[in-house]
C-alpha cells in the first residue's frame, strides 16, 4: 500500500537531522498558526499564493532562496566544523551523514538558492526595465515558481523521512546506480531536480519571450538596460541547457526504476556518458547563474558612478559571446577522464577564451567608475567587492583550465576554493547587490545602510578567511569531500577555514538584522519618489512599490538610459504635464493553477520516491485535471477602470511633485 | 498584454500565428507540404530496401532525406520563412541547431576519443 515507506524511514537513531527537522517543523507550524489566528490566510491566498503579478512572484522566489540559503549555510557550517576537528579522528558526523550533508549543500545552494534568487530578481525587475505591465505568460510564471518550491520541499522532506543522496551534488554513476545506492537518497535528489527543472525551464521560456516580444515603445534591443540583455542570454541558456539535465536524470531514473543500463558498469552501460551529458548542462548552468549577476553589477556600477555604462555595445557583445562559448567548454570538468590530448587541448583553449569576454566586462565596469562621482552605498560595495573577488576566482579558473595543471588539482580543495570564489564572489555578491538595490522598489523603503555595510564587510573578509586556506590545503594535496584525514599539515588551514565560516555566519546574522531593523524603521527609510538611488532605467520611473499595472502609460523610450534622459531633459515639464487621458487597463486575473499544480507535483514526486504507485497515478491525474480546468477558463483578465488608474497615478505624481518642490525650496 | 496593440509596435510573427492569407491558399500550402512529406517518407523506405543504388551510399541518402523532411516540416507546417517578420523564429532555429550540433557533435567526438584511449574490456581481450 505505501511502497517502500514504513516507520524505519524516520531516522530515529540520528539525532542531528531529527532535531533540525523538528525545529523546522515547529517553526513552520508556528508561522501557520500565527497566520491563521491573525486572519492573514485569505490575504495570503488572494494576494500572494495565487498571484500572477511578476513582482510578487519575484519576491516569493527571493524569499524561497533566502530560506534555503539558511539551510544550505547550516550544511556548510557543519562541514567546516567536521573538517576542523576530524584530524586523526571521526569528528562528530558519521561518514554516511557527512556525505549527505555535502551532497545536500551543493544541490541546495545551486538549485534552490542561486537559481531562485537570480530568477526572482529577473522576474521582479525585467518587465519594469522594459517599461511594460507584465511578463509574457503570467500564469505559467506562477506555475514555474511553485514547481521550484516543490523541489525545495522534497529536498527538505528527505531530512526527516528517509535520507538524502550521498553521491555529491551531481550524483555520478555508478555510485548513484541502484547497486551502490539502494536507498531513496538518489531518488529524492533526482525527482526534486526533475520537478524544479521543469519550473526553471518554464521560467526561462517566459523571460526569453518577455524580452524578445514585450517591450515598450522605442525600446529597441540596443536601448535595453544591460540587465535585460544578461537576462536574455541567461534564459536562452536555460532553454537550451535544462532539457539536457532533464534527459540525463531521466536516463539515470530509468536505470534505477526500470532496470535500464545507460550508465551501469555491466550490460554495455557507459558511465562516462553521464559525466559528458551532465556537464554539457553543468557548464552553461554556471553562466546561467553569473550572467544575471553581471547585469546587476552593470546597473549598480553605472547608477552609483552617475555615468552611463562604459562600452555598452561591447558589453552586449561580450554577453552574447559568453552565451555561445559557454556551450563549448564543458569537457574541462573532466580533463582527467581520459579523452586524450587533442580533446583536452581544444577544450582547455576554449575555456581560456571564455575568460576574454569576462575580462572585457571587468574593464568596462572599471572605466564606468573612472571619472565618476562614486557613492559607496551598500550595492556599490558589493559590486566593488565582486570585482576584486571575481578576478582572483577567474584567474584560478584559467589556471585549472590548463589540462596539465588540472591533472594535479582535479577534485582537490583548490578546485573547491576556485568555484566558491566565483560563485560566492560572482553570483552571491550579485544577488545581495541586487537585493539591496531593488529592495526599495519592491517594498517602498530602503534597507538600513549600517547593517548592510556590516554584512558586506563580514562576508567579504569571512569569504577570504574561509577560502584562502582551502586553496592552500588543495596545494598541499587535500582532496575534496573528506570526512576525516591524517595529514598534520592540513589541520591549521581547516581551523582558519572554520574561523572564516564563523565570520560568514555573523554576516548572515547582519543580513537578517538589516531586514528586521529596516522593517522597524520603515517610515524613516520610506522611498516616496520611487527613485531612491538617482537611477537610470525605467524601473525607477514608477512609484515604489509599483502599482499592479506598473505604468499608467507605456513610457516612450528615446535612447539608452531611458529614465535618466527623461529626468535630464524634462524633469519639471513631465511633472507639470497637463492631465493625461487615462485609459482602462486590462490585467491578468490571479489563478491558483500554479499552487494546485505544484501540490499534485509534490504528491507525485513523493509517491515516485517511495514507489507508491496508486498515489503516482492520482497525482498525475490531479495535475492533468488542473491543466484542463485552466485551459477551459472563460475569463483570464480583469479591467482596472480609468478612474482608478488616474487616482493611483495622481497620488504618485503628487508625491514626486512635493519632493521636487521641497528640494527646490532648500 | 492585448493593450500593447494600442501602439503600432513592429513585431514578428510568433510560431502558430498566421500571416493573412485566404483559406484556399493555406489549404494548398498544407496539401503541398503533406505531399512532399509523404514522398520523402516513401523514398526513404524504398531506398533502405533497394538494390538499385550503390550500397554504401544508402545511409547518406537516408540522412539527406531526413534533413529534407525536417525542412519540409519547418517551411510548410511551422511556417518558418526568411521574411523580415520571421527574424526571431529563424534566429531561434539557428541557435537551437548550433547547440544541438555542439552538444551532439562534441559528445560523439569526446566519447570516440575516450573509447580509443580506454577501450572497453572485451575490446582489449580481442586485441590480445
Amino acid at each position: 500500500m505505501l511502497g517502500k515507506l514504513d516507520w524505519s524511514a524516520i531516522p530515529l537513531e540520528q539525532p542531528i537531522p531529527l532535531i533540525a527537522g523538528g525545529v523546522v517543523l515547529v517553526a513552520i507550524l508556528g508561522v501557520l498558526l500565527w497566520v491563521v489566528v491573525k486572519g492573514y490566510l485569505p490575504y495570503l491566498w488572494a494576494e500572494w499564493i495565487t498571484s500572477v503579478d511578476h513582482k510578487r512572484i519575484g519576491v516569493m522566489y527571493v524569499l524561497l532562496a533566502s530560506v534555503m540559503f539558511l539551510r544550505g549555510g547550516s550544511d556548510a557550517i557543519m562541514m567546516r566544523i567536521q573538517q576542523a576537528i576530524a584530524y586523526q579522528s571521526q569528528g562528530y558526523l558519521p561518514p554516511e551523514h557527512y556525505n549527505q550533508i555535502f551532497s545536500a549543500h551543493g544541490t541546495i545552494m545551486i538549485f534552490f538558492v542561486a537559481m531562485p534568487f537570480v530568477i526572482g530578481l529577473m522576474n521582479l525587475v525585467v518587465p519594469l526595465q522594459l517599461g511594460v505591465r507584465d511578463v509574457a505568460f503570467p500564469t505559467l510564471n506562477s506555475v514555474g515558481f511553485w514547481l521550484t518550491a516543490t523541489g525545495a520541499l522534497l529536498v527538505n522532506l528527505s531530512l526527516v523521512i528517509g535520507e538524502f543522496s550521498r553521491t555529491g551534488w551531481l550524483a555520478f554513476p555508478p555510485l548513484s546506480e541502484l547497486t551502490y545506492s539502494p536507498g531513496v537518497g538518489v531518488d529524492y535528489y533526482a525527482w526534486s531536480l526533475q520537478i524544479s527543472g521543469v519550473g526553471t525551464l518554464v521560467a526561462g521560456i517566459n523571460l526569453v519571450t518577455t524580452v524578445l516580444k514585450i517591450r515598450t515603445k522605442g525600446m529597441s534591443y540596443l536601448r535595453m538596460p544591460m540587465f535585460c540583455w544578461t537576462t536574455l542570454a541567461s534564459n536562452l541558456l536555460i532553454v537550451a541547457a535544462f532539457p539536457i539535465l532533464t534527459a540525463t536524470l531521466a536516463m539515470l531514473l530509468l536505470d534505477r526504476y526500470l532496470g535500464f543500463h545507460f550508465f551501469t558498469n555491466e550490460a554495455g552501460g557507459n558511465l562516462m556518458m553521464f559525466m559528458n551529458l551532465i556537464w554539457a548542462w553543468g557548464h552553461p548552468e554556471v553562466y546561467i547563474l553569473v550572467l544575471p549577476a553581471f547585469g546587476i553589477f552593470s546597473e549598480v556600477v553605472s547608477t552609483f558612478s552617475g555615468k552611463p555604462l562604459f562600452g555598452y555595445r561591447s558589453m552586449v557583445l561580450a554577453t552574447m559571446a559568453i552565451c555561445v562559448i559557454s556551450f563549448m567548454v564543458w569537457l574541462h570538468h573532466f580533463f582527467t577522464m581520459g579523452a586524450g590530448p587533442d580533446v583536452n587541448a581544444i577544450f582547455g583553449i576554449a575555456s581560456m577564451i571564455i575568460a576574454v569576454p569576462t575580462g572585457v566586462k571587468i574593464y568596462n565596469w572599471l572605466f564606468t567608475m573612472y571619472g565618476g562621482r562614486i557613492r559607496f552605498a551598500t550595492p556599490m560595495l558589493w559590486a566593488v567587492g565582486f570585482m576584486v573577488t571575481f578576478i582572483i576566482g577567474g584567474l584560478t579558473g584559467v589556471l585549472v583550465a590548463v589540462p596539465p595543471a588540472d591533472f594535479m588539482l582535479h577534485n582537490s580543495m583548490f578546485l573547491v576554493a576556485h568555484f566558491h570564489n566565483v560563485i560566492i564572489g560572482g553570483v552571491l555578491f550579485g544577488a545581495f547587490a541586487g537585493f539591496t538595490y531593488w529592495f526599495p522598489k519592491a517594498f517602498g523603503f530602503r534597507l538600513d545602510e549600517t547593517w548592510g555595510k556590516a554584512a558586506f564587510w563580514f562576508t567579504f573578509i569571512g569569504f577570504w578567511v574561509t577560502f584562502i586556506p582551502l586553496y592552500a590545503a588543495g596545494m598541499l594535496g587535500m582532496t575534496r569531500r573528506m570526512q576525516h584525514y591524517d595529514v598534520a599539515a592540513w589541520r591549521p588551514w581547516m581551523f582558519w577555514a572554520a574561523i572564516g565560516m564563523a565570520l560568514l555566519s555573523i554576516a548572515v546574522i547582519c543580513q537578517i538584522t538589516q531586514v528586521v531593523v529596516s522593517i522597524r524603521n520603515r517610515d524613516a527609510l520610506r522611498d516616496r519618489t520611487g527613485d531612491p538611488w538617482d537611477g537610470r532605467s525605467l524601473e525607477w520611473a514608477t512609484s515604489s512599490p509599483p502599482p499592479v499595472f506598473n505604468f499608467a502609460f507605456y513610457p516612450d523610450v528615446r535612447g539608452e538610459d531611458a529614465y535618466w534622459a527623461l529626468k535630464q531633459h524634462a524633469k519639471e515639464q513631465q511633472l507639470e504635464h497637463a492631465e493625461p487621458e487615462y485609459q482602462d487597463i486590462e490585467m491578468p486575473r490571479n489563478s491558483p493553477t500554479g499552487f494546485v499544480c505544484a501540490f499534485f507535483a509534490t504528491v507525485t514526486g513523493f509517491a515516485l520516491i517511495w514507489h507508491i504507485w496508486w498515489m503516482v497515478i492520482l497525482g498525475c491525474l490531479g495535475a492533468f485535471a488542473t491543466f484542463v480546468v485552466f485551459a477551459w477558463r472563460d475569463h483570464d483578465e480583469y479591467v482596472i477602470p480609468a478612474a482608478d488608474v488616474a487616482a493611483i497615478d495622481r497620488a504618485n505624481l503628487e508625491e514626486r511633485r512635493n519632493l521636487v518642490s521641497m528640494a527646490g525650496a532648500v | 498584454m492585448s493593450d500593447l496593440t494600442h501602439h503600432p509596435v513592429q513585431h514578428d510573427l510568433a510560431p502558430g500565428e498566421e500571416e493573412i492569407h485566404s483559406v484556399g491558399e493555406r489549404i494548398v500550402g498544407y496539401v503541398v507540404g503533406l505531399g512532399l512529406a509523404l514522398l520523402l517518407t516513401a523514398t526513404s523506405f524504398f531506398i533502405a530496401g533497394t538494390n538499385l543504388v550503390w550500397q554504401p551510399s544508402i545511409p547518406i541518402a537516408i540522412i539527406v532525406l531526413a534533413i529534407a523532411q525536417m525542412g519540409v516540416h519547418l517551411v510548410f507546417f511551422l511556417h518558418i520563412t526568411t521574411g523580415p517578420d520571421n527574424t526571431n523564429n529563424v534566429l531561434a532555429l539557428a541557435f537551437g541547431l548550433l547547440i544541438v550540433f555542439l552538444v551532439v557533435g562534441g559528445s560523439v567526438w569526446i566519447m570516440s576519443h575516450l573509447n580509443e584511449n580506454m577501450p572497453a574490456m572485451d575490446q582489449i581481450m580481442r586485441m590480445q
